[in-house]
């Protein structure tokens, strides 16, 4: 047996060979160490966040500025610091809570009432359809919608044309479309899936708003329903359904449908596992989609003008209204802007760190 | 209780994943079904829980036919691939879940799940969450959950495929044990032949969705149906040989051995285990070959013996030799092959060619 040999080869003589040292540009575009940014890096970074932050802040800044100036500050020209450019007045806020107290507490309160339970409303529904149309698979045939919209439309212009009282009409296109179902149903072969009514719901907010704002409003007008915080509830519900299913359909796609299927073995039902496994987990997701809601809701302006009236206004109303007659009363616009944003920034902090965090971590995989 | 798989048979569209799988299950046996990956055994356990539906047959638990029984009506506990934890409970939660939901009251939930946690070790861990644990741990957890309301049938889908490879020792050893305390029928699945020769009473073997060969891991070890399950189990795994069987003799280039019978396949495929086979200085055996490699594992050595190399139908034949034996590379050696070791499969449909003596 031979053995290997297994000494190294010698080195040869190789100039002798220095580490490469960073150029003086190098080390303006290149990190010190490693983990860090470079100079240029920490330059362009840090400026651009601070600008940012210029832009973010500004606003706000601005709005509590004006909201404590008298008229006469606001009219002559940009004053920046209170005390130093001019002296702060507490007129606007005085007016706004105490001389018009109560036409500013009612509108407020309406609008908390109408932004929670609407959004309450929109994210029960919206959130139990998105599941649905993760865990369930839906078949509809093509045929049977255009049987029923057919059917529909028939009822309409009964309704419309031959002066039908309209529940005999629902109670006769419920009857005539169920026949029909039975009768011809089983032939309609192309079907839709998840994918198509999820797309069809979705569609609802492609429409722009305008376009419907007169025929809610006729719809509210011939229920009675105007100037009511109902109407409002029902309305704002509604259009954001959607964005309920659509946003929450993805967070429900993400938990591992393992954790259903084992709850399913241990024992649950399906409404079990659903407020047992999967609501707690989509909760950062119920915190995000609900917070969007809540604001869009809470800052919804065109709708509400059709369906206010004088006992029912919410705050973007409000504000809106201080554009009067005299120009705009940029003082009391500002505090109740203030006191709008309010609500609002406090339940998005207290969210915050619930949409932050991850709750799947360490449900799977080792 | 006794779990009967009748033509058991599941089609996803048009792809049929398990053709009429029949089994039956004895009181208390630990059955594994193995197979490569896609196989169709997930699809066959998942059937057995009641998260899949049946395209064809039934199933039966005790005299029950539970076919079509809602999961949580068939008393089964299955631990998942995944573990399946609940995020947001602790263990002790994760635990006594299945507890809770049969409305067991507090007292005895705490006392049964602290029993079950001590049984695994898991007693300090009762107040963390899943993502605090480490694999192994996760895996307690998972195994507790499922043994804490004692179910007729347990289910395993390669729970231990997450852990790395000291803990899988450890945890087979520990599955087992738990198996055998408890008694209850468990149906395992896995794609790991070491896991499923060491755990089983009796291993299933599957392929493409068809049952191979079922029998107790000596027999699929010592006595394999076919081609498939030969190559299958074991490790290493059984060497092949393409060659012809002519009237009792097996040939092939560089290798002519008598093999019994009076047989004659054309196409024919010679097995060996490494431990069937020596290697012999040139001229003492009946093989010809060169080393091509040698592997020391331990306790023994592993030789990777060439056959037929100037052919062009060259063969790799893998030979468990002694710790101490040491070989160059390219060496002429001869292989000596224990002729009770020697299978002999048609190619054609792999099926096992019974020779007389065995
Ligand atoms: N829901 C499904 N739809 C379509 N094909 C599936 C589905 N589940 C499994 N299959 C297919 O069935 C076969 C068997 O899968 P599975 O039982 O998971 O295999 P494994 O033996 O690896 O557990 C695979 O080819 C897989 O692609
Ligand atoms: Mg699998």
């Amino acid at each position: 047996m031979t053995t290997i040999d297994r000494r190294p080869t010698p080195v040869t003589s190789i100039a002798h060979h220095t580490m490469p040292q960073p150029g003086p540009i190098a080390r303006l575009f290149e990190p010190r160490r490693i983990g860090k940014m470079s100079p240029m890096t920490a330059f362009v970074v840090y400026g651009g966040l601070l600008f940012w932050t210029v832009i973010v802040v500004f606003p706000l800044y601005w709005l509590l500025v004006t909201s404590v100036k008298l008229p006469i500050d606001v009219n002559e020209g940009p004053r920046y610091l209170p005390f130093i450019d001019f002296q702060p007045s507490a007129h606007a806020w005085r007016y706004v809570f105490i001389d018009i107290g109560g036409d500013t507490f009612r509108p407020y309160v309406n609008s908390l009432i109408i932004a929670t339970v609407s959004t309450v409303l929109a994210m029960l529904v919206g959130s139990m359809a998105a599941y649905a149309l993760v865990r369930i698979e839906y078949r509809p045939s093509l045929g049977s919608i255009v049987m029923f919209l057919a059917c529909l439309a028939a009822a309409i212009v009964a309704v419309v044309a031959a002066g039908v009282p309209w529940w005999i009409a629902a109670v006769g296109l419920v009857a005539v479309f169920l026949l029909l179902l039975r009768a011809i149903g089983r032939r309609f072969q192309r079907r839709l899936g998840n994918a198509d009514i999820q797309f069809w719901i979705i569609s609802q907010r492609i429409l722009p708003p305008v376009v419907v704002a007169l025929p809610i409003y006729v719809m509210f007008q011939n229920l009675g329903l105007l100037n009511t915080r109902t109407a409002f509830i029902i309305t704002y519900a509604t259009i954001n359904l959607p964005i309920v299913v659509w946003l929450m359909h993805d967070f429900f796609a993400s938990i591992p449908i393992d954790l259903e299927e084992s709850a399913q073995l241990d024992g649950a039902s399906r409404y079990r596992i659903f407020f047992d496994i999967v609501l707690p987990l989509a909760k950062p997701g119920i915190a995000a989609t609900g917070l969007l809601v809540l604001v869009l809701a809470w800052n919804e302006y065109l709708l509400a003008l059709f369906l206010s009236g004088a006992d029912v206004q919410t705050m973007p109303l409000l504000v809106a209204a201080q554009n009067a007659t005299r120009g705009p009363q940029w003082w009391y616009m500002s505090v109740l802007i203030v006191i709008m944003i309010v609500p609002v920034v406090t339940i998005a902090l207290f969210l915050q760190r619930l949409i932050a965090r991850g709750l799947l971590v360490g449900s799977v995989k080792g | 209780m006794r779990v009967t798989l009748d033509r058991l048979t599941k089609r996803f569209g048009t792809f049929t994943a398990l053709h009429a799988l029949s089994l039956t299950i004895e009181p208390g046996e630990f059955l594994v079904l193995l197979g490569p990956s896609g196989c169709g055994k997930t699809t066959a356990l998942r059937m057995v829980a009641g998260l899949e539906t049946v395209s064809e047959g039934a199933i039966q638990i005790g005299e029950r036919d539970v076919t079509e029984v809602l999961p949580k009506y068939r008393d089964i506990a299955m631990v998942f691939q995944s573990y399946a934890l609940y995020p947001h409970k602790t263990v002790a939660e994760n635990i006594g879940y299945p507890l809770k939901l049969r409305r067991v009251p507090d007292p005895d939930r705490d006392q049964a799940v602290r029993q079950v946690a001590e049984q695994v070790r898991l007693d300090q861990l009762l107040d963390r969450y899943p993502r605090q644990l480490s694999g192994g741990q996760r895996q307690r957890v998972a195994l507790a959950r499922a043994i804490v309301r004692r179910p007729t049938v347990f289910l395993m889908d390669e729970p231990l495929s997450n852990l790395d490879a000291k803990l899988r020792v450890h945890m087979r050893a520990e599955l087992k044990h738990m198996q055998h305390e408890l008694g209850i029928t468990t149906v395992y699945v896995t794609h790991d032949q070491v896991e499923a020769m060491t755990l089983a009473h009796r291993v299933a073997v599957l392929n493409n969705g068809r049952l191979q060969q079922l029998g107790t891991p000596r027999e699929i070890y010592g006595d394999p149906a076919n081609l498939f399950v030969a190559g299958f189990v074991g490790s290493p795994p059984m060497s092949f040989v393409d060659g012809a069987l002519q009237s009792g003799r097996f040939v092939a280039p560089g290798a002519d051995l008598a093999v019994g019978g009076s047989f004659d396949v054309r196409d024919a495929v010679l097995g060996i285990r490494a431990e069937d086979c020596q290697v012999v200085p040139r001229g003492a055996g009946k093989v010809r070959a060169t080393v091509y490699s040698h592997e020391l594992i331990g306790d023994h050595t592993l030789v990777m013996c060439q056959i037929g190399a100037d052919s062009d139908a060259s063969h790799t034949i893998a030979v468990k030799m002694d710790k101490a034996f040491e070989a160059e590379f390219g060496a002429e050696i001869d292989i000596d092959m224990a002729p009770a070791g020697l299978f002999i499969f048609d190619k054609k449909d792999g099926s096992r060619v019974r020779l007389p003596s065995a």
